[in-house]
């Protein structure tokens, strides 16, 4: 899939509504002011959190990109950043938030912790947050410099692009999700085996592929499977 | 779940060195003890460090530390840490009162030994307020029962954790249930796992028989508005995703309008496992996860167990490295202060302040990065030195962050210290006094507040600290803004240490001359075969250190950080204990904000500087 394949909207989703010179437009302007004026929801826990307010701070000042605007509150926010590691004790708290947050939505997963577990595989940390709620862009790093994580919200401002009010189930909220986890055992069990979360990540989240503009699609897939 | 294990005689319990009449004569509270209780004493000797080390009946702990702390031979009033140690293979748990006399600049280990089918002790939660927690603790990882004490429940694990005792050699280090399991039940919890039974009842859950506490005429004066008012107490939850909490701590609060009646803290959501997963890793991998406990000020951590280790080891590391610590040392505690300045000041709503801190900050990381290669996660020492020796420049760079770093603390203190908002805010605000901050164990900056001037590095001097001139500020008020001008002076005294450091830096090697504990350089490896098995062995096996246990505290930026090691003689530890400066200091926060009105409490906690990732470890 080209770059340019995902900045049209998806025709391979029949959703009954005609594609028309209005509706791609419509959609250009919302994107365009959804993906400049990013609410993020800090939901920062340890050592990211500090970078991630180094990234607000003078030297990085994140307001370049329009989210200076750190809502600490979900219900008016649509950007979650999970920053450090989260322990089964406060995935409920975590789950809550996403769930409490409006469509739409989308989340961070920022360092080695929060993605996959990191350097804790023991009896307290969960094994990458996908398990527990959807991730759109995972950023690498331990903790990832304020750059890397500039670079992932750049990378949710290029997703933001290529979606469509059309598309019938990518904003849907799913009353059945509420408080459950994201993945099915069988997954959990195949990410939070030793190296799996590391190298397992991308087939268990359902992203065939590395590139950043390239998931939005996947996510509508597996929405679309588990609908069914 | 399985608590005995068939005794494995292979695993010799590790004993301190034996007593001999030498130890007894220099240690006047182990002799005062031996004479007073003459059948509870078991055994006394001096560990490794040449801790003195107290063995006694687990029966009779609480005689024991009482006269201890009350007799004013030996006026043991701070009592550092209570933790367990368990060696596996069936032998009895250990447990450790770490005590320090501030009258007689004395140390001592009490140590009980419990038997896994009695694992029972007394509480002295009366004697000093900080074993609360403690013991909590201690419970919560090791399933010891404290008998009287008021609140034993689950303090870092959820409260209703079933699969055991996690610092339990029998406990695996993944947990006992699938992670498929663990995902399922951490997503079930009911009410019974996030909330005390206490303030179930204070919400009106259940039989509702906990009376609440009613203010009193201090706080509510007869004339008062809140009198004409019709009201009930309020119960709220703050955090422990919350702005001004300083990570994922969490409150529940029991509100009399504005006021503060009770405060309930609960910790343990960033429970990383630290402790259970150094067991697993060999001697030098702990060093990287040590930076990821107080993630504000790393280096302290890294040179802390490094010393730990070298103590243990028994090794002398060069006069270069010693300096070259104490720099980094004291640049943390300046990066540590700086970021509790910022967010204090943004809580407190002087947004300033904390772009002139991140700014200097930046300048730190710059060092860091020119150093180490990562900005916050360090990893800068290893047992018997440093990962490298300094890069060219670097000391340059470091004398031009000093001279420039004292002009943004002024430019701070201009925009603070005289202004009305912030002392309003600050002033007379979460007061505590000497006896109550040692009692309830404070370090640091929050304890010097109060007037008493305990300073490890004053107290105990580790790394060559007497050789330093500087000065220890102490507060008058113990109130917050006698913490953040005590905050603001230790920056000062810090660059004065890394100015005398900087302009006495001794030449020399870097790391120690002992291949048996430091790499030898490649050059070397590749030239004769001596140095290539030692190059091999450490690389394929790591570090072997001698069997034996020790306690070596450093003076980090938020207060006393402890660490406990327990060597088997293998190449991983046996125990690996972190007492965390702000795992105690957090404790003191109920005392510190009830009475306090509800926006004190963000005030109060902000000046405590904890980090969550030191509480919950």
């Amino acid at each position: 899939m080209t770059k340019l394949d995902v900045l049209q909207p998806d025709s391979s989703v029949d959703t009954g509504i005609p594609r028309s010179w209005v509706t791609t437009r419509l959609d250009h302007v919302i994107n365009w002011a959804r993906r400049n004026s990013l609410w993020p929801m800090p939901f920062g826990t340890a050592c990211c959190a500090i970078e991630m307010m180094a990234a607000a701070a003078s030297k990085y000042d994140i307001g370049r990109f329009g989210m200076e605007r750190m809502s600490f509150t979900p219900r008016q926010a649509d950007l979650m950043i999970v920053a450090g590691r989260v322990t089964y004790k406060l995935a409920p708290v975590m789950r809550r938030i996403w769930d409490q947050m409006p469509q739409p939505k989308w989340c961070v997963s920022m360092g080695a912790c929060a993605s996959s577990g990191g350097m804790f595989d023991n009896y307290t940390i969960v094994q990458g947050i996908d398990t527990i709620v959807p991730v759109d862009v995972y950023v690498p790093g331990c903790p990832p410099r304020p750059e890397g994580l500039m670079y992932g919200l750049l990378m949710i401002q290029e997703k933001i692009k290529g979606e469509s009010l059309a598309h019938p189930v990518a904003r849907a909220e799913d009353p059945d999700a509420v408080g459950r986890p994201n993945l099915p055992p069988e997954a959990i069990e195949l990410v939070a085996q030793p190296f799996g979360n590391s190298t397992k990540q991308n087939r268990v989240s359902g992203l065939s592929s590395n590139s950043a503009v390239a998931r939005e699609r996947d996510r509508i897939e597996r929405l679309m499977e588990h609908r069914e | 779940m399985p608590t005995t294990v068939a005794p494995d005689p292979t695993r010799q319990l590790i004993r301190a060195e034996p007593r001999t009449e030498a130890d007894l004569a220099e240690h006047p509270s182990i002799q005062a003890v031996s004479a007073q209780f003459t059948d509870a004493v078991r055994d006394v000797g001096r560990d490794a460090s040449g801790y003195p080390v107290l063995r006694i009946e687990p029966e009779r702990n609480h005689e024991v530390l009482r006269f201890l702390r009350d007799d004013p031979e030996q006026a043991f009033d701070f009592l550092a840490d209570i933790t367990g140690v368990d060696l596996g293979g069936g032998v009895p748990i250990q447990v450790w009162y770490q005590l320090w006399s501030m009258r007689h600049g004395r140390q001592l280990r009490v140590v009980c030994e419990l038997p896994l089918t009695q694992l029972t002790l007394t509480t002295v939660t009366d004697l000093w307020h900080t074993a609360d927690w403690l013991e909590r603790e201690t419970f919560d990882m090791f399933g010891v029962t404290f008998e009287g004490h008021p609140d034993l429940r689950r303090i870092l694990m959820p409260e209703n954790y079933e699969e055991g005792f996690p610092l339990r050699k029998d406990f695996p280090l993944r947990g006992r249930f699938s992670r498929s399991e663990q995902v399922r039940r951490c997503l079930s919890r009911s009410l019974e796992d996030v909330y005390a039974t206490e303030e179930l009842q204070m919400a009106g859950y259940g039989d509702g028989t906990v009376p609440l506490r009613e203010p009193t005429p201090a706080e509510r004066p007869e004339d008062a508005l809140e009198n004409r008012l019709e009201g009930e107490p309020m119960l709220i939850n703050m955090g422990p995703q919350h702005p001004a909490t300083h990570g994922v701590l969490r409150l529940v609060l029991q509100l009399d309008g504005e006021r503060v009646m009770r405060c309930i803290p609960h910790i343990g959501y960033l429970h990383t496992g630290f402790e259970k997963t150094c067991e697993f890793r060999e001697w030098n991998q702990v060093v990287p996860y040590t930076d990821r406990m107080d993630y504000l000020a790393p280096m302290l951590y890294n040179v802390a167990y490094a010393g730990a280790v070298e103590t243990l080891l028994g090794v002398e590391i060069t006069e270069r490295c010693r300096a070259v610590r104490v720099i980094l040392c004291e640049l943390n505690r300046i990066l540590g202060h700086l970021l509790w300045l910022g967010t204090t000041a943004i809580d407190l709503g002087a947004f300033t302040v904390f772009l002139y801190s991140f700014k200097e900050r930046e300048k730190i990381y710059n060092l860091h990065e020119a150093y180490t290669g990562g900005r916050i996660t360090t990893s800068v020492t290893r047992v018997g030195g440093m990962m490298a020796d300094l890069p060219v420049g670097w000391l340059d760079a470091c004398r031009e962050f000093v001279e420039n770093c004292p002009s943004t603390l002024d430019e701070c203190e201009r925009l603070l210290s005289r202004n009305a908002i912030w002392m309003a805010r600050t002033q007379d605000i979460g007061i505590i006094g000497p006896e109550e901050a040692v009692s309830y164990g404070l370090t640091g900056p929050n304890l010097r507040a109060s007037g008493v001037p305990y300073d490890v590095r004053k107290a105990r001097p580790y790394l060559g600290y007497e050789q330093y001139d500087f000065d220890v500020p102490v507060g008058v008020h113990g109130d917050v803004y006698d913490r953040y001008m005590v905050r603001l002076e230790e920056m000062r005294q810090s660059i004065r240490i890394v100015e005398q450091a900087l302009a006495h830096l001794p030449d020399g090697p870097m790391n120690i001359d002992d291949y048996r504990v430091v790499l030898p350089p490649k050059s070397e490896a590749m030239g004769s075969i001596d140095t290539m098995i030692s190059h091999f062995k450490l690389v394929m096996e790591g570090i072997r250190v001698p069997a034996g246990e020790t306690w070596y505290s450093i003076e980090a930026s938020k207060g006393e950080l402890g660490i406990g090691i327990v060597s088997d003689g293998g190449t991983k530890p046996v125990r690996c204990r972190f007492r965390g400066p702000s795992f105690v200091n957090i404790a003191a926060l109920p005392y510190l904000v009830e009475g306090e009105l509800v926006a004190d409490v963000i005030a109060v906690n902000a000046s405590l500087d904890v980090v969550l990732g030191e509480i919950d470890r």
